[in-house]
């Protein structure tokens, strides 16, 4: 950390005028809900000022019905199943009676206990390494992500129109776009009413900081496109406070080093060329239009949900409700309706050693990085 | 399905601690057998003796700065070290997994060899197994080790108090990185170098000093890293530590590795480190020795022990302050 940069802007956010009112400033990417937390950045903000996590956890989201296909799917014999490793520890509803898993398996870690080849990977590449090196298996990557995660995925699914792609791997797509999701939160009247707004840094570097250009044009806040470091988090607060003193509500790059006004046009391109934009299933959320990553058409025959179509069906039926567990606050602590220890489970029942919501599995989920943190 | 082990069971965390606390130590309970030590303390003949025993299942078998074969030597050397013992005698059992060519045994083994010569310990006895291809890593060795206790240091957790200060002796998470990259999971790059090292030259250091005695306890910071080193120590004194981040020796390249994947290199593995808890008016002594020792140039206090309350806190940099959780899962790369 640029220690002397951080101290800087913490000195100018003490130096602006006090608070009038409380200000609540929401981020909406994982990381910087960490970054912020770790350095203990709450502590040393002036009072009034209250950081709201939000959506920024794309395992928090995915979907019950996502999570159950790939464990029914890894359960299959000859199988393979890659996931990226928070995806592993979420657990799922299973007082359903679906007979494709077994009662006692309510995550892809219990399966992998139980038998079932699951291998957590950090890469896309690692996808091609692995169903190379194992042609008599049928390897499927259960790719779930925000836009920073499909955009790799795209590159790798693109060599399937150089036929480099090995033929045994299938991809099951459990992508999302994250503006939809801010959009969504910042019109609901039940969620926290909402100052100001951090746009997420490495999504901005893929799509550009004009994709959060609706923020200040749209619902009138200020916001800034902060990195991960506490120099540009304050950076970032500083230039919102400031915003909101000059009611002049605009959208600042705080973190110019990686984000440039239109991002990073390559990596669009290859999103464009490889997955349609539909409306997708937000878990505990529900449906939100324009907001899923789905396979192109000419990239069908990769697809997981068409070669295990009779086990996609039954599995999609049976978690069509899309439910967080009893009592878990998860969905709302996603959309800003409640802060992590306002959940009557947190730190309770729910627990990293045991989580019962998605938000308390993830690294990148505001109730784990609290309850980490030392936040009772 | 009964509860099943996961790999999160083995990763030196919380989980790996019930383990070996509720399953072995419990069952396998004798007088000498005490898992808050690296190290058994044995009466032979008249003469303390250390004894230990590890296993290494390192993935790749080749990294930046070592291979399994040396970190075998390493890894039970330094388990004695920070014992206060001197290595002496080695066991070694190889588990080799059919296919392994000839030439990476080779290599494996001529680095043991090294390894053990410049650390002056010699490997007495061993067996070898080969296991069908897919039932292990290409190699897994079991060493054992005993060596010979100094009689100038008592190790032990029960001597921790409210004001030791914690030590390390150089920067952390070199090996778990340089292990990562070498898997070239990541499609990243980097010239980050494993600790891996006998570090009883610093052990050694430490009889030079006014009051040894005033040493109470040294850890090498393996599975789990720092991170458990420093919550075994809360855990076993009823004490809590705080730890000031500024003070933390981290090699920028391996904090930018660590940003990008989302690892905290607290939490990762270091075989060529110690933490030491010592009574605070050894510390600077205590530094300046590590300093003069090619492995403890960049040795630091990096906290203290506590009684105003009994968790592990870390004083940030920007003048915050949070909780430093123990590691239970297997750390994971980020997905985002």
């Amino acid at each position: 950390m640029n220690t002397s940069g951080a101290q800087l802007w913490l000195d100018k956010i003490h130096q602006l005028p006090e608070l009038a009112a409380p200000f609540n400033l929401l981020n909406v990417c994982g990381g910087h809900e960490r970054s912020i937390t770790h350095a203990g950045l709450r502590g040393v903000l002036p009072k009034g000022l209250n950081l709201i996590p939000g959506p920024g956890c794309p395992v928090c989201v995915c979907p019950e019905a996502d999570i159950a296909l790939a464990i029914a799917i890894a359960m299959q014999a000859n199988v393979v199943l890659l996931a990226f490793g928070d995806l592993l520890r979420v657990p799922i509803n299973r007082t359903n009676p679906c007979k494709l898993l077994p009662k006692s398996v309510k995550s892809l870690s219990q399966a992998k206990a139980a038998g079932a080849d699951i291998q957590p990977i950090a890469s896309p590449l690692e996808a091609k390494k692995i169903a190379a090196q194992q042609p008599n298996k049928t390897v499927v990557f259960f790719a779930a992500g925000f836009e920073t995660t499909m955009a790799p995925v795209a590159a790798l699914l693109t060599e399937f129109f150089s036929h480099s792609l090995p033929r045994n791997l299938l991809f099951l797509i459990s992508g999302r776009k994250t503006w939809p999701a801010v959009r969504k939160l910042l019109a609901d009247a039940e969620s926290a009413p909402i100052h100001g707004l951090i746009a997420p840094g490495h999504v901005a570097t893929v799509m550009g900081a004009h994709e959060w250009q609706f923020i200040p044009d749209e619902f009138k806040i200020p916001s800034a496109i902060a990195g991960f470091e506490s120099e540009s988090l304050l950076r970032a607060f500083h230039s919102i406070l400031q915003q909101q003193i000059s009611h002049k509500p605009q959208l600042e790059n705080c973190y110019p080093q990686a984000v440039k006004t239109h991002g990073n046009l390559h990596a669009q391109t290859l999103l464009d060329r490889c997955f349609k934009v539909t409306s997708s299933q937000w878990r505990g959320i529900g449906s939100i239009n324009n907001s899923g990553f789905t396979l192109v058409p000419a990239l069908a025959e990769l697809d997981a949900h068409n070669h295990y179509a009779d086990i996609s069906l039954a599995i999609h039926e049976a978690y069509s409700q899309n439910t967080m567990p009893k009592n878990c606050k998860c969905a709302e602590v996603v959309m800003a309706k409640g802060l992590p220890n306002q959940c009557p489970l947190y730190g309770t029942s729910c627990s990293p050693r045991q989580p019962l919501g998605p938000c308390m599995v993830s690294d990148e989920g505001a109730c784990r990085i609290w309850w980490s943190a030392g936040h009772e | 399905m009964s509860k099943r082990i996961t790999l999160a069971h083995g990763n030196g965390g919380l989980l790996m601690r019930e383990l070996v606390e509720e399953c072995f130590a419990r069952k396998l309970a004798n007088t000498h057998l005490n898992t808050d030590l690296d190290a058994a303390q044995l009466n032979l003949a008249g003469n303390q003796w250390a004894m230990t025993t590890d296993g290494f299942t390192v993935q790749p078998l080749f990294f930046p700065g070592g291979n399994i074969g040396s970190l075998a030597i390493h890894g039970t050397a330094n388990d004695l070290a920070v014992s206060g013992a001197r290595a002496r005698y080695l066991s070694l059992n190889a588990f080799i997994e059919e296919g392994l060519p000839f030439s990476e045994l080779d290599n494996i083994i001529s680095a043991m060899a090294s390894a053990a010569n410049e650390a002056k310990i010699s490997i007495v006895t061993g067996d070898t197994k080969v296991v069908p291809r897919g039932h292990g890593g290409g190699i897994y060795f079991a060493t054992t080790g005993i060596g010979e206790k100094l009689p100038e240091f008592q190790l032990h957790p029960n001597r921790l108090q409210a004001g030791d200060k914690v030590i390390i002796s150089g920067p952390i998470g070199n090996h778990g990185i340089a292990v990562m990259m070498a898997r070239e999971d990541f499609g990243l790059h980097s010239e980050i170098q494993s600790d891996s090292a006998n570090v009883w030259p610093l052990v050694a250091a430490l009889r030079q000093l006014k009051n040894p005695n005033a040493v109470k306890l040294l850890r090498d910071p393996t599975r789990g890293g720092l991170n458990m080193v420093v919550h075994d120590w809360s855990h076993f004194s009823k004490l809590g530590i705080e730890l000031c981040e500024h003070s933390l020796p981290i090699q920028p390249e391996v904090n930018t590795v660590c940003n990008i994947l989302g690892y905290d290199p607290l939490s990762l593995a270091c075989e060529g480190r110690i933490v030491a808890a010592v009574e605070s008016s050894i510390a600077e002594d205590l530094i300046a020795r590590w300093r003069n020792q090619p492995l403890g140039q960049e040795a630091a206090v990096i906290g203290e022990l506590t009684n105003a309350h009994q968790q592990v806190v870390i004083n940030t940099t920007i003048g915050g302050q949070r909780l430093l959780s123990p590691l239970e899962d297997e750390p994971l790369p980020r997905i985002c």
